[in-house]
């Protein structure tokens, strides 16, 4: 990861469910941690459009995509567990 | 030969894909038994849906459930689907007695044709005001809001248009309370200064209260009040 590279993100959620908040308020959280000012999140709401699941062929919501940089990597949850949303999203390497 | 030297990439694709649909199933299966999902999508590519978990919504029906609005929800032929207790309040009958039932049932026979058409025609936010009838035959003013209309379900708001009762008896326990001070301030303590500013002070909060519910009713004719 190099530290001008941009990260383009995209979070389905269903609605206002409690695990959607939750992994957008994580998500924030964590992207203002450790990728300030590089990255944007993309929230694809399912229960408006469900189609759009098939993009990305999401099944559990919330699911997090990293579009960019590549290869394109998922997160499934809410993105609770920190440690386990870094290591998805390869901001910190597997122990 | 060609064909050994090479160390088959078409394989070894496919076992790429294959792990990561694997590493992609374990991780869903995790975040399910560890309760980090509360949502599924479900269907193939023309009837996809998502289904959400009981708890991802029990807040939102607390929600409904406790306000102090009525709320009911009727089928494409008009028959209650779910209805809040507010609703059942309203109309004072038992909640599950209303489930199923049809929604003109309750209202007067004199509106059953606005009604209908305001559910046929009706978009977002638009309201209708009529009469539903009370179990002890009295009815009740209301106005209907359509709050959403989606496959062939509408939800109603159901808003009480009887005027509020609560502020003017709040008004007559003031005036009470201050007659008493009244005859308090009349009476032994008048003469204690320490007592009759006590007393001065709490009229005045008194007062400012009874301006307050005054300015909340806006009712003109009280504006006078001291």
């Amino acid at each position: 990861m190099t530290p001008t590279e941009r990260w383009d993100l995209r979070l389905y959620t269903a609605g206002q469910s409690p695990k959607s908040l939750a992994a957008l308020s994580n998500l924030k959280r964590i992207c203002d941690e450790h990728l300030a000012g590089r990255y944007s999140i993309e929230v694809i709401d399912l229960m408006k459009n469900p189609r759009l699941a098939k993009d990305d062929e999401i099944v559990a919501i919330p699911t997090l995509v990293r579009k960019l940089p590549a290869p394109l990597r998922k997160v499934i949850g809410d993105l609770s567990n920190e440690e386990r949303a870094l290591v998805g999203l390869q901001l910190r390497p597997h122990k | 030969m060609k064909a050994t030297q090479n160390p088959l990439p078409e394989t070894d694709v496919d076992l790429a894909k294959m792990r990561k649909v694997m590493e992609e199933s374990a991780d869903v299966c995790r975040a399910i038994a560890s309760g980090e999902v509360d949502a599924f999508v479900v269907g193939d590519d023309n009837s996809r849906r998502v289904l959400l978990l009981a708890t991802a919504y029990q807040r939102y029906r607390q929600l409904v459930e406790r306000m102090a609005q009525g709320a009911v929800t009727v089928t494409g032929q008009g028959n209650i689907l779910y209805a809040n207790q507010k609703f059942a309040d309203m109309l004072d009958i038992p909640l599950a007695q209303l489930y199923t039932a049809p929604l003109e049932a309750y209202v007067g026979m004199g509106d059953r044709a606005r009604l209908s058409s305001f559910l046929i025609m009706s978009t977002r936010n638009s309201q209708i005001e009529l009469a539903v009838s009370r179990r002890d035959g009295t009815t009740l003013p209301v106005r209907l809001s359509l709050a959403t209309y989606s496959d062939g379900y509408a939800t109603l708001l159901v808003t009480d248009l009887r005027p509020v009762q609560w502020p003017s008896l709040t008004v007559d326990a003031l005036d009470s309370i201050r007659d008493s001070l009244e005859k308090l301030n009349q009476g032994a303590i008048g003469k204690d200064a320490a007592a009759r500013a006590a007393l001065d002070s709490i009229s005045e909060e008194i007062n400012g209260l009874a301006r307050m519910i005054d300015e909340m009713l806006d009712v003109g004719g009280r504006a006078g009040r001291p």
